[in-house]
Formats: C-alpha cells, structure tokens, sequence
C-alpha cells in the first residue's frame, strides 16, 4: 500500500492526513496487509453467510407510531428554525 | 438490599482507578443492586461517549435495551465505563477520555476494550458491569482483572442502544467479581427484542444445571504464551480433571486465520458505522459551517477521531474498495464459516473449548506505548475466534503470575448453550481462591 493509495483511501474516508500521519499509516497498514496475506492460504466455502447465525426479518404492523419526541431529539442539536445545520452543498 | 455507597468514595475510588468517564449525581440507596455500564451503551441520564472525542456533548434520549432491562430489574446505575475509542484495542489505552487502571497494579492497562467495566467488577462489592465484546473486550479485562467475564451467544442480547463498531460481532455481556452474577444477569438482559431483529431468533436460555463433563484444549491455543499463564493454565487443567472434567487436547486448524479474518470484518464495517460522525446531530457540533461539504466532514473527523480509530477507518475503506473485496471481504465472511464449522466438530465431542484467555498478564502502560498496531492485534489471537463464530465464550480468573497479577482462561460452547458456562462458572468458583484488589478508600 503505497503514499497514494493511503491518500485515496483517507480522501474517501473523509479524513484529512498531516505528512507525519501519511508516513505511519502508510508503514502500519503495510505491516498489517502483509499479515493478511495469510487469509491467502485460508481454506474456503460456498455457504457463507454475513453473520455468525441465521437471522431473519423482523416486520411489525405498518401503524405509524412516534416513540421518541423529535423536540427531544433537536434538544441538542446544532439548529436554525427547527433543521439541523450542516455545511454548505457546494 | 440497601446500597452502601457515597458519592464521596464513589469519586474517590474513581479518582484513583479512573473506571468511569461519567458517574451518577446521586447513589440511590434503596436499589436492589449496582451496575455500571461500557460507554458504549445509551444511557438517557449521563453522557455517552464510547471513548471518543467526536461524541463529547451526547446525551442520548433513550436506554439501550440492556441497560434499560438492568433498571427495571431494580439495578441503580452508578456510572459508565472507561473503553478504548469505539471499542477499537485491546488495553483500554485507545481512549480519547479517560484510560482506566489495573486494580491490581495502577501501573498496568485494565485490558481493552471493556478496560473500564473489568475494572468496576473488581473494585466495587456486590457490583456487576456490562461489557460489549466484538473480538475480546469482556474476557480480556476481564482476565487482566481478575473477574469472571461472559460474552453470550451473539444475538442473545439486544444490541439496541448499542453504538456499533461491527454489527455482525457486537455482544453485551457481563463482568462480576461473583460466578453467579453471570447467569443472574444474562437471564435479565437476554431475550428477543423487536428493536433488534438478530436478537429474534434466538431459543429460549436454559437455566438447570448443566455440568461440565470434557473439554477440548486446541493445540494452536496454547502456542505463544508467557511462562506464568503456561503454569497457571496447566495447573487449572489438574483442577479440572480434579473436578471430574475429561481434558482432550484437539487440532483446531482455522484458529490462525481467525485473527486477519477478524481485523478485515470488524474494520469493513466500522468503516462503514463511523461514516456517521461528521459534526452534525450529535456529539461535537463546532466545526466551520462556512466550510464546503467535504471539507467540513473532513476537517471534523480528523481533529476528533483518535490514532487507532483513523487506522481502522483507512484499514476497513482499503478492504471493502473496488478489487480487493473479494481477496479480503468474502475470504474473511469464508474464513468465519470455517472457523463456526471447527468449533461444531468439536462441540460434538465436548462440552466447550478451553485455552488461556490472554497469551500474558496485564501489561504496564509503558510497555504498551512501545507495541506496534499489529502487536496489540496479534495479542487478541486467543479471543478472536469465539468472537468470529459468535459462540458464547467465558473468562474465570485460572491463577496468578510471578508478577501477582491475574490469569484467565476462556471456555467456548456451543451457539445458545451459554448455560453449561454458567454451571463451570458456579463450579469452579467453589474450587478458586478468588485474590480481590485491596482498595484501601
């Protein structure tokens, strides 16, 4: 995993690196992929699933139904007139 | 019960060992009993900041479910727990608040990431903590504090509350100082929750008693070790075969890819979970709204993600991008299946599998400032595992080092059969000298 990748993958990942941070991650995730080579001789499987047991859906009656109160919710938030402040789109 | 605590020994004890990042502003005496709870875990009267700076200011609406079950039980919470950020560490020294100490020595890591709540369970009389594990975080501060710690069967705690690091390894558990409290307190927080579907499948927790009759010791699990958990392990096994428990050692094959397996889930999907944290909604909300989208976001979660949780993050975004999916992701959910179906074909045979919990004693903060990443990783190679499979796993304290501090060792059952843990918990707590931190305050 070379400098420019690390960068890629930070700038995808929404986070900024210092030139110091690029050097040790890049040193660290190197150590750590070279590790994972090991999956290589893994042995594998076709009936594999996303979790360690079967899960199924859970679907309730579609009654609408308001557990917590939103001002309870915006009570901490950062708003204006009622919405949440973010950034500006462009 | 009437509840024998002041705010005053309270802040005290927490002074010194630094267990809570939040207390309660008043002991409610008349409880039926305390707990504390991993920071992780919602609480709607104490901020929660699951060891991280970006969540400084979060004072959720709601309960988790654990906690809200542990209440109505008649539990008075008395605070929430140290923890390595977002659980992210094995020594509880990956925090961005506070870094909880060893009872046992205050020079040494209480163990990660439920650092905070092993260290509670041991401190405190008549006291039990909830922990999460998601690849060890109970039975390793749990073993490194010298309580028993039990991670059951994933699903069989509702994860609703729960601020996520892997959604398919996350489970609330338990750490007491008292074998009994394991099975007293999974019974409370167990049990389906429509709130969390994975907790919906699951049978009913049995409660006779179930002994244990043999054990599988996997030859890969006992590679590696310090001197002192190699003797304190060996003797526990006499103890056991002293106790009637046919000790069978076993090849268990997969247990070396476990650990790569792990790292590549856990960081795939706590890449994902902490894309949520950009300075809006909750938590820290300060950053310069005049700033472009991107830029924002940016600049937010670098100056408030912690070392551990940025590598983690890049770590998880490399391994789930466009031509490395499947030599990593898939190989890792494939590795995981293996490793259930190993676990099975020994369970078959046997009532759990038994190896030391953690390869050495809990140690100084020092020596752990020098650990590379892949160090502290490699140290989880014993807990991981049970963790993958999602099989309910237990730590009791086994002995203790040359150094005086303790040892643990981790029995494995089946999925759902957390019940026969709870009956070796019971019985082998009647056979151990359990050594309590003095706590002189």
């Amino acid at each position: 995993m070379d400098r420019e990748t690390v960068e890629r993958v930070a700038r995808a990942a929404h986070i900024k690196l210092t030139e110091a941070e690029l050097e040790a991650y890049s040193r660290d995730l190197n150590e750590i992929l070279s590790y994972f080579e090991l999956l290589d001789e893994a042995p594998g499987c076709d009936d594999y699933g996303v979790n360690p047991i079967d899960v199924c859906d859970v679907l309730r009656d579609d009654e609408p139904r308001m557990e917590i109160d939103p001002d309870l919710l915006l009570k901490d938030m950062n708003t204006y007139e009622g919405y949440v402040r973010g950034p500006r789109l462009s | 019960m009437s509840i024998d605590m002041t705010m005053e020994r309270m802040r005290a004890i927490n002074d010194r060992y630094l267990m809570f990042h939040a207390m309660a502003e008043s002991v409610d005496t008349d409880a039926g009993f305390t707990f504390s709870a991993k920071d992780n875990l919602t609480s709607k009267d104490m901020e929660t900041c699951a060891g991280s700076k970006i969540l400084i200011g979060y004072k959720p609406v709601f309960d988790a479910t654990s906690i809200a079950r542990m209440r109505e039980e008649g539990g008075f919470l008395m605070g929430k727990t140290n923890m390595d950020e977002f659980g992210f560490g094995t020594f509880s020294t990956n925090s961005g608040l506070e870094v909880p100490r060893n009872p046992h020595d205050v020079e040494r890591a209480c163990g990660g990431s439920s650092g905070g709540s092993a260290c509670a369970a041991a401190v405190f009389e008549d006291h039990v903590s909830l922990g999460v594990s998601t690849g060890g975080s109970i039975c390793c501060p749990a073993s490194f504090c010298g309580v028993y710690g039990m991670a059951p069967t994933y699903g069989r705690v509702s994860r609703y509350g729960l601020i996520d690091y892997g959604n398919s390894l996350d489970k609330i558990g338990i750490l007491s100082a008292k074998a009994g409290d394991l099975r007293r307190y999974i019974n409370v927080m167990a049990g389906k929750d429509p709130k969390d579907p994975t907790s919906c499948v699951q049978p009913e927790l049995k409660n006779e008693e179930r002994s244990m009759k043999s054990v599988a010791v996997p030859k890969e699990g006992i590679e590696g070790l310090s001197k002192d958990v190699e003797s304190a392990f060996n003797n526990a096994l006499e103890d056991l075969k002293r106790m009637g428990i046919d000790v069978e050692y076993v090849d268990m094959p997969s247990l070396r890819f476990a650990m790569p397996a792990y790292y590549v889930l856990a960081t795939s999907e706590a890449s994902t979970n902490l894309a949520r944290y950009v300075g809006m909604r909750y938590g820290q909300q300060e950053g310069d709204l005049s700033l472009k989208f991107d830029d924002y976001f940016s600049s937010f979660r670098s100056e408030y993600f912690g070392d551990e949780a940025k590598r983690r993050i890049l770590l998880g975004t490399y391994t789930r991008m466009a031509g490395f999916r499947d030599r990593y992701y898939a190989k890792a959910l494939q590795v995981r299946k293996v490793v259930i179906d190993d676990y099975k074909r020994i369970l078959a045979d046997h009532d759990a599998v038994l190896a030391p919990t953690m390869p050495f004693t809990a140690p100084r903060f020092d020596d752990i400032s020098k650990m590379s990443a892949l160090d502290s990783y490699k140290a989880d190679y014993l807990t991981i595992p049970a963790n993958i499979a999602g099989t309910p796993h237990m730590s009791v304290p086994c002995g203790y080092g040359s150094d005086g501090m303790p040892i643990g060792m981790q029995f494995v059952a089946d999925h759902w059969d957390e019940n026969v843990l709870f009956t070796m918990a019971e019985d082998w707590e009647k056979e151990f000298d359990l050594r309590r931190p003095e706590v002189t305050i």
